[in-house]
């Protein structure tokens, strides 16, 4: 593995081949990345791409997402600005690579537990099939490829032979490219390093997997607080570590999971909190998933064990109430089941608090959905086949509502098959077995949320100060004021506010803002259907869009 | 539900018309079907000089456009007046470019200029070097551009706020409801479908819903409901002062406050009835971009963060404005092409006739009665 270093503000920073920005940045103490308008400084927190918080610039050019960039030896990395001076960017020097059509049989939008079983599957029906993703290694958040490093464990074995199968079985699987733009056809259009991909396949299969929910209070957004899945992709993609010392918190099991990662890895977990209260104190729900899948729940009493060996306090109906920042740590402030509140100090924090799916790209198709208030999302409509509203359109994995991973694999086989039999090989049928792990593991997955607080913690709740849209600054308070002014609709509430008007186009706040609509105005969540999505799905550079206009030829 | 004044429509010229009403004393109520308003959806840029779009589209309508060439210049003096009036709606006023390419299209600029300066607008020709003096981020390819000094921009999302407070302040009833016909008999009574309302006087600043509603009144007035395509940017440092189009392709583009680039121009979106928001297109959204990718290189790296699609409303390049032929109890108001620079203006006058306090003969080029049947 070869070695090297960049400049961040100029001073050196060492990286590894294969390893983020963000990541070699946050190993060498480096948390703050960008300044906002109203000059506070943000750092990574979603590590996946979503939130466009760890936003830098590279060798003069702003607006790179470190998480999402890799690092090389010699780059210049420069905090960026609020608001960077257009003359100040160098023009192109390398022209990006030629534009390619692409019209496969499947296409599959997202390469992770779901995508990949997807794509193996349709490949073996006989049907060409292109796989696209946005991380440079497939494998997506469960499997957490890494570059260079040999797998950590059962886990990530399990995604290196999965992707490796998927290799094997002839997809094409074109890693580091976004897909923005999703049109009635289907057609999409991706960004490949500033090439445009164009792809019009016959038939689509959605696996663009979920984003984690976050925990808001006052402070969340703090250089240092991050997900709990962006902690794990740091360890687990590039063995970064996200400080020395650590608290993990929110709802849900990946909490507990990362916090052994983390520890296996060196870092010192000083808590766990967990606002559910503890599975023993919820006996029948833990017995129904014992006879879902027993396996899993023996994994879960493993991890309880481990962590008490390790010494790493579990606290249940623990929550976090603020964190600020004292000199380069963080101070975390919780409230246990007894109302009494306990302060931690550490260099990263953590939060997971469940999962929203990344279903814009089937929303910008009108699939239809349809709202799940016990986990607080949408999901999609699908039939047995993974079949969504919309022809031709297959919706597999989180995207399509939480799910987990098992779940998501033996769903990505389903569409798979099914979609290669609608672009004309093989019939379909057989999918028995299939269908019946799938019961087994969805009841797993509704009982397991049972044992966590799967519903979203009420809006009202928070501190007035809390902000709840991360790019526009703008904080609860103001969003109430907004709906005692403008009552209406989300869009209403929008314009009146800006709240879901920057770079992460609502994601965070979204469905905050939707559920406090609904509860303005009586109405169903569903029929607010959140921010209505609009091309793009992510944030992407006019060389980009003029790359894929060039490409086309479409609307000279 | 009766008042004084009812004000169907509740963009930028029902909301004008409605705070003008309140203030010198009248009950109003504003009833707006609060869907597909262009005052939520535009761009904010305040258009004087002729469009070349619109020339290029609709050329037996370029003789009305040059006619209100004098009524756009003073739509865009009365911003001024509004935000002195209702505080900031981030109005800046330096002038406005349109861009040449080559020598044919410089000299289509020139007569263009000389026939506004003509009609009292402030234009002059820049070559090159002059421009690079204030927009230097411009491409190679660009020769030179008209100037018009009377052009800018607002921030539509900040002028609707504060239209908004400022009609609340002064008493208007806002109710979220669609009529669907309009009787007069004796007062006004407008049929919703909720409510039914009355009133002394209604005046229609419907846009593309108008026609309709005065279908009954012996008027056909070809309000066309014509969705348009827009895009964003992430924020970047301040430097595009000026509105900028082309003499010859369909563009806009411009900085907001907030550093966010704004593009548009008139590329068509995907008309999906008039209850739901037009879809965008994918190839407006492609060649929208791409062209001001071309003009304006330096954005390359800037990202697209949302494209959106409105509603605008045509009729036949001018505004209509004042009293129906058949009843004065009901006064039309819809602004036409660059409605929202017109929006204050027209709904100023709106209020005007209402109250009698504006000279007939001002607004007489304007009257519904060149739709009677
Ligand atoms: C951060 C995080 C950490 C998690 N960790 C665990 C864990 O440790 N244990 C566990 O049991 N479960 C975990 N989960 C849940 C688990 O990941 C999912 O149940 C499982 O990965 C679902 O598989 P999937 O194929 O639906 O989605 P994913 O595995 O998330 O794959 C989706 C893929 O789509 C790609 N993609 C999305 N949008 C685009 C786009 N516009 N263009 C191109 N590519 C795109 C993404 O890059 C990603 O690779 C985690 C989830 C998240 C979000
Ligand atoms: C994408 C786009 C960009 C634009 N950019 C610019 C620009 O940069 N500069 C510029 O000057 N102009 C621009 N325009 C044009 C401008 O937005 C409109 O001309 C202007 O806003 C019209 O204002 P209005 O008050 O007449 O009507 P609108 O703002 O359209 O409001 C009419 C209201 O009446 C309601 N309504 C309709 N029928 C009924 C009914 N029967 N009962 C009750 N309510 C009803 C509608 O729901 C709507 O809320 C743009 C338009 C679009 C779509
Ligand atoms: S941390 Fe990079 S986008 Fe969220």
């Amino acid at each position: 593995m070869s070695a090297g270093s960049f400049l961040f503000a100029g001073r050196p920073v060492p990286c590894r081949d294969g390893q983020s920005l963000a990541a070699a940045l946050t190993e060498a103490g480096e948390r703050a990345f960008r300044t906002t308008p109203n000059d506070q400084r943000r750092g990574m927190f979603c590590g996946m791409g979503v939130c466009q918080d760890c936003l830098v610039t590279v060798d003069g050019i702003p607006n790179r997402r470190a998480c999402m960039t890799m690092s090389e030896d010699g780059q210049r990395v420069e905090m960026q600005v609020a608001y960077p001076v257009l003359e100040d960017i160098p023009p192109a020097t390398t022209s990006p690579g030629a534009a390619r059509i692409l019209e496969p049989d499947v296409a599959i939008i997202g390469g992770g537990a779901a995508g990949l079983s997807a794509a193996i599957a349709a490949r073996a029906a006989g049907a060409e099939v292109v796989v696209l993703d946005e991380r440079k290694v497939g494998g997506g958040q469960y499997y957490k490829q890494s570059a260079s490093h040999k797998p950590l464990d059962a886990q990530q074995a399990e995604g290196r032979d999965l992707l490796a199968r998927a290799r094997q079985s002839g997809a094409e699987i074109i890693g580091a490219v976004e897909v923005w733009g999703a049109f009635d056809g289907p057609l999409f259009l991706a960004d490949a390093a500033g090439a445009a991909l164009i792809v019009r396949p016959r038939c689509a299969i959605v696996a663009t997997g979920a984003y984690e929910r976050p925990r808001m209070v006052p402070g969340w957004t703090l250089p240092g607080v991050m997900t709990t899945g962006a902690a794990q992709t740091l360890w687990r993609s590039y063995r970064s570590l996200p400080g020395a010392r650590v608290a993990v918190c929110g709802s849900g099991p990946l909490n507990a999971q990362v916090a052994l990662e983390l520890a296996a890895g060196g870092a010192e977990v000083a808590l766990v909190g967990e606002a559910a209260r503890a599975p023993w104190r919820a006996p029948w729900v833990a017995l129904r998933a014992l006879t879902a899948d027993p396996g899993l729940v023996l994994k879960g009493l493993a991890m309880m064990r481990d962590l008490r060996r390790r010494g790493i306090p579990l606290r249940h109906e623990t929550t976090l109430q603020a964190v600020r920042a004292q000199g380069t740590e963080l101070c975390a402030t919780f409230r246990g089941s007894s109302g009494v509140t306990t302060e931690v100090t550490v260099d990263a924090l953590c939060m997971n608090d469940g999962f929203e799916p990344q279903n814009e790209i089937l929303r910008l198709l009108g699939a239809e959905m349809r709202y799940d208030a016990d986990v607080g999302h949408l999901r999609c409509t699908r039939d047995a086949r993974m079949r969504t509203s919309v022809r031709s359109v297959f919706a597999v994995g989180d995207c399509a509502g939480l799910g987990g991973a098992p779940a998501a694999r033996v769903e990505g086989t389903i569409a798979g098959r099914a979609a290669a039999a609608e672009a004309g090989y093989g019939d379909g049928y057989d999918l028995f077995a299939e269908e019946r792990q799938l019961a087994r593991h969805r009841r797993f997955q509704s009982s397991l949320w049972r044992l966590h607080n799967a519903r979203p913690a009420p809006a009202e709740t928070l501190a007035r100060d809390t902000i709840l849209c991360r790019c526009e600054e703008i904080t609860l308070g103001d969003v109430m004021d907004g709906l005692q002014d403008s009552p209406g609709d989300l869009g209403t509430l929008k314009r009146a506010t800006r709240v879901g008007m920057g770079r992460c186009q609502g994601r965070y706040c979204g469905p905050v803002a939707a559920r406090l609509v609904a509860e303005r105005t009586g109405k169903a969540v569903e029929d607010l259907s959140f921010f209505a999505p609009r091309v793009p799905v992510k944030p992407v550079s006019i060389a980009a869009i003029l790359a894929a206009q060039e490409a086309l030829g479409d609307g000279d | 539900m009766a008042t004084d004044v009812l004000v169907i429509g509740g963009g930028i010229v029902g909301m004008v018309t409605a705070t003008e009403l309140a203030r010198s004393g009248a009950q109003v109520t504003l009833i707006d079907a609060e869907i597909n308003a262009g005052s939520t959806a535009n761009a904010g840029s305040l258009h004087v000089q002729m469009q070349s779009r619109f020339m290029r589209l609709y050329p037996d309508q370029v003789p009305a456009i040059e006619a209100s060439l004098p009524t756009y210049r003073a739509a865009a003096q009365e911003w001024e007046r509004l935000e002195a009036e209702i505080g900031s709606v981030e109005l800046v006023r330096k002038g406005g470019l349109m861009l040449a390419e080559d020598a044919a299209q410089l000299a289509f600029l020139e007569q263009k200029a000389a026939r506004e300066a003509r009609h009292g607008l402030q234009v002059e020709l820049l070559d090159r070097p002059a421009l690079d003096k204030i927009a230097p981020w411009l491409g190679p390819q660009i020769i030179g551009a008209e100037l018009c000094h009377n052009e800018g921009k607002v921030n539509p999302l900040a002028a609707n706020l504060r239209l908004r407070a400022a009609a609340e302040a002064l008493g208007v009833t806002r109710v979220r409801d669609r009529i669907t016909a309009l009787a007069v008999a004796g007062r006004v009574e407008a049929h919703g479908v909720t409510g039914t309302y009355r009133a002394d006087r209604a005046v229609v600043a419907a846009s593309w819903g108008a026609g309709a509603l005065l279908r009954d009144h012996g008027l056909t007035v070809p309000t066309q409901a014509e969705p348009l395509h827009m895009n964003i940017t992430e924020p970047c440092a301040a430097r595009i002062d000026q509105l900028i189009q082309h003499a010859e392709r369909s563009i806009t583009l411009k900085q907001f406050r907030s550093g966010q680039i704004v593009i548009g121009g008139g590329w068509p979106a995907r008309d999906c009835g008039q209850a739901r928001v037009p879809a965008v297109e994918m190839g407006s959204l492609l060649g929208n971009v791409a062209l001001a990718a071309r003009l304006v290189p330096a954005i390359a790296h800037v990202r697209v963060i949302r494209s959106w699609a409105g509603m605008n409303t045509t009729i036949d390049g001018a505004s209509v404005l004042g009293p129906l032929p058949a009843t004065d109890r009901i006064i039309l108001a819809v602004p036409g092409d660059a409605g929202y620079t017109l929006g204050p203006l027209i709904g100023k006058w709106a209020a005007g006739c209402v109250l009698g306090t504006v000279e007939r003969e001002r607004i007489a080029r304007f009257s519904p009665s060149r739709f009677a049947a």
